[in-house]
């Protein structure tokens, strides 16, 4: 009896010692809630959760150049399929859980209506600013929505493109753009901007979030660990809070 | 002219520069060694540098008062200046360079014509060249029609002839000469060299350390130096104006008062020098009709002997006043006393004669 | 090279040139005071004209988004009077060049004026030239090689300006891209051949402006 309880502590305290550390790579969008379900999780588990967030597109290039990146968790599926061309990524850990929608957004104390897609292309509108529509999703998804409604070529004299959808969103709350198309969560952990027109879902292209272990992880159990949590009640929970969709 | 410069005062590296003068006569020479300050005077004189405090008044304008704040930039004030590095500009041509001071609007003095300045100073095959091209002699007479081209109703003059080796200097002066008296500007030329002083100045202000020694009479400073002081920057013993007689094989006969001077001729014609004798090279004895290869032999009686730290200094009469040094025990060995008789040589090339 | 890229390269060119115009003056100006003059505060002075070469150029760029931003001091004078924007437009990336070469411009500059002999300029002034005259026919001729020099790796330097730019830009295809603005998105976007094309354009740039800058601001040897 002695024996056993000997080993159990033994092992305890080398799972103890071995606490892993696992860099997530996230789309800036994410970068509040992963924030909050991080901490819950180090707490359970004692592993830790570093981040680096940015635009989906500049994450997966450095993937694509070796970053060390465990888990890499996009904005679209267009990174992850880029991704996944290429072998980079674990295919049968690859879920999608989380949807968005898309906003405009104007400054907090600014005048402007815009009621409609159409608003945006008035005079008062003079610039607007969005995540670079060639890459990051956030812009390829507004660049998608006023395409199919016919906007684009009036509006993208008018655009400009920022390096992920947090600069957008800062160039609204400084003041130096009329308005700025931005997902509805990056909108919600702002006190600087106000909504002004809500994407309706019939309008907008599908907003889908990508999450999947990264082959060339040095830890793959622990990353594996932190998926599923990712994928359970607690953290779904938590990204409902912040205003995400859940697709599930 | 009337140039003074009252309560100056102007600390400098080693000490400062105190100077209350008046100068009247039309060329001045600033006398005195290397680091007395008195390049320095001539930038207060020409406003390019401002003293602790100073009043300088040229005929009836004031210049500076530092008492009343008052100053007067340099561009209002018609002084010309030719710097002892001559500062012609580099990246004009020579015309340009003379045409510099043409068009400003402060013609205070009396205006040259271009040709007649040209002429005077000999530069116009320089006209077109570029400042780099000329020799050094050519820079200073540039230098000068420059300044002269401006108007100025005073020339200053910062060691004109220092940079020059003695030929040179040889030709020079006739040049500073002719724009003395053709142009008839009051010119302040300050010097080091005791025969740049004779040749060119009427009136002398001996300055050391920043300290105005003597002035006066440039004939009158160096003959009856007011102090040791001055008399060891002065340097001369003997000055007098003589007349050259005749010219024969390079040997000037020349004639002082009533005696007669055998001495190396000078380049130039002029008759009218001055003769000047240093004290050294006079040699006293009594005997008299022994050959030797002095030429002059001159029969002098002794007016004064003055001590002089380990020499004397004996003034005698030769027919003119003639000066010379001596060590003590020379002055005991031959016994001499003020009235008595000796016999005084001087070697021919010994006697420098200046053309006046 | 498509017609995309030869619109950023034009562009990078006449506003990196467009900057070095601008700065002329008052580069010019403050050079000559450092040279000439002194005065209390003047070390003050001299840190502040060379912090844009040691600071951040994102730290600089961002003291730059804050003056000349809608809510800013300066920025918020020209949006309110005369309707004018800086920040996102071509004005701005004019802005973040002329800053960050400014400092390369005056201090070849202040060693060039250091260089004229003072005696030249004082003799000037006997001659009844004023200080303007004084200042354009003798200092400045005098000085024109370490300014040309000066001028030559001011616009160097504008030609590969980033980190103040992209702060106060953005990097607007058409608008506001200059060539290393265009070469990073390219990168980011994984276009590489685009970033090549452009990377070899930046290098002959860049080598050209210095060369020709080193032949001016190198001492004749007599």
């Amino acid at each position: 009896m002695r024996k056993v309880l000997a080993c159990a502590l033994l092992l305890f305290a080398v799972i103890g010692i071995q606490a892993a550390e696992i860099t997530v790579f996230a789309a800036a969008s994410l970068t509040d809630s992963l924030k909050e379900i991080a901490a819950s999780y180090e707490k359970q588990s004692g592993d830790k959760i570093t981040f680096n967030l940015g635009a989906s597109s500049t994450l997966a290039r450095q993937i694509e150049a070796g970053a060390p990146a465990d888990i890499f968790f996009s904005a679209d599926e267009a990174q992850m399929d880029s991704l996944a061309k290429k072998g980079l990524i674990d295919p049968a850990t690859r879920k999608s859980r989380l949807g968005n929608t898309l906003v405009v957004v104007v400054a907090a104390d600014s005048t402007l209506q815009i009621n409609s897609a159409a608003d945006l292309t008035n005079a008062a509108v003079k610039q607007i600013a969005l995540a670079d529509p060639k890459a990051v999703p956030a812009g390829v998804y507004a660049k998608a929505w006023l395409t199919q409604q016919q906007l684009w070529p009036a509006i993208e004299p008018k655009v400009v493109p920022t390096e992920n959808v947090r600069a957008a969103l800062a160039a609204v709350e400084s003041g130096n753009v009329e308005a700025g198309v931005v997902y509805k969560t990056d909108a919600g952990i702002s006190r600087k901007v106000k909504v002004a027109y809500e994407v309706p879902a019939k309008d907008a292209p599908d907003i889908s979030y990508p999450m999947a272990l990264v082959k060339e992880s040095k830890q793959p159990d622990a990353a594996k660990n932190f998926l599923n949590y990712l994928d359970s009640k607690e953290a779904g929970d938590i990204f409902k809070k912040f205003g995400f969709v859940l697709r599930d | 002219m009337n140039l003074l410069l009252k309560n100056i005062s102007l600390p400098l590296a080693n000490f400062t520069l105190e100077v209350n003068v008046e100068m009247q006569k039309r060329v001045t020479a600033v006398f005195g060694p290397s680091g007395a300050g008195k390049t320095s005077l001539l930038d207060l004189i020409a406003g390019l540098r401002r003293a602790q405090s100073a009043f300088i008044q040229l005929d009836e304008n004031v210049l500076a008062d530092t008492a009343k704040n008052y100053f007067v930039p340099t561009r209002r004030r018609g002084i010309g200046y030719v710097p002892q590095d001559l500062a012609l500009f580099p990246h004009l041509s020579v015309r340009q360079n003379l045409l510099y001071g043409r068009n400003s609007r402060v013609a205070t003095g009396p205006l040259f014509s271009f040709e007649h300045v040209v002429e005077v100073l000999e530069i116009q095959p320089l006209i077109s060249r570029g400042v780099t091209e000329l020799s050094g002699g050519e820079k200073q007479r540039v230098a000068l029609a420059r300044a002269l081209l401006s108007s100025p109703r005073l020339l200053l003059l910062d060691e004109p002839l220092a940079s020059l080796d003695a030929p040179l200097k040889e030709k020079i002066i006739p040049y500073l000469a002719r724009v003395r008296d053709e142009f008839q500007i009051p010119m302040l030329c300050v010097t080091h060299d005791r025969f740049e002083a004779l040749a060119l100045a009427d009136e002398i202000v001996v300055l050391v350390g920043g300290q105005v020694l003597q002035t006066g009479p440039v004939l009158d400073v160096f003959n009856r130096p007011a102090s040791a002081e001055v008399a060891k920057f002065v340097g001369v013993e003997t000055l007098h104006p003589g007349q050259i007689e005749s010219v024969n094989e390079g040997l000037a006969t020349v004639s002082v008062n009533r005696t007669t001077l055998t001495a190396l001729a000078p380049p130039t014609a002029s008759r009218d020098v001055f003769v000047c004798i240093r004290g050294e090279d006079v040699i006293l004895q009594h005997a008299a009709a022994v050959a030797s290869s002095v030429r002059n032999r001159l029969s002098a009686r002794i007016v004064a002997l003055r001590t002089e730290g380990a020499l004397v200094r004996v003034e005698l009469d030769a027919g003119f006043p003639l000066f010379a040094l001596i060590t003590r025990p020379a002055c005991v060995e031959l016994a001499l006393r003020e009235g008595g008789q000796v016999t005084a040589l001087i070697k021919t090339p010994a006697i420098h004669l200046v053309p006046r | 090279m498509t017609s995309d890229e030869w619109q950023i390269v034009w562009f990078t060119a006449w506003v990196s040139a467009l900057s070095t115009l601008v700065i002329l003056p008052f580069g010019l100006a403050l050079a000559w005071a450092l040279a000439r003059r002194d005065w209390p505060g003047k070390s003050i002075v001299e840190t502040f004209v060379s912090l844009p070469l040691v600071m951040p150029p994102v730290a600089t760029g961002l003291i730059l988004l804050k003056l000349f931003g809608r809510r800013g001091g300066i920025g918020g004078f020209l949006h309110d009077k005369f309707n004018l924007d800086v920040i996102f437009t071509w004005r701005a990336v004019l802005l973040a060049l002329s800053v960050m070469s400014l400092p390369l411009l005056v201090r070849a500059a202040r060693v060039a004026f250091e260089e004229v002999n003072p005696r030249l300029e004082q003799i000037a002034r006997t001659l009844g030239a004023g200080d303007w005259r004084v200042f354009f026919t003798i200092t400045v001729p005098l000085a024109a090689r370490g300014i040309v020099g000066g001028m030559l790796l001011a616009f160097a330097r504008a030609l590969g300006e980033f980190g103040a730019t992209i702060m106060v830009a953005g990097s607007i295809p058409g608008k506001t891209q200059t060539i290393s603005l265009a070469i990073f998105q390219n990168v980011q976007l994984g276009d590489d051949t685009h970033a090549y094309r452009l990377l070899g354009v930046s290098v002959v740039l860049a080598f050209a402006a210095v060369w020709c800058s080193e032949l001016f601001l190198r001492r004749r040897k007599k």
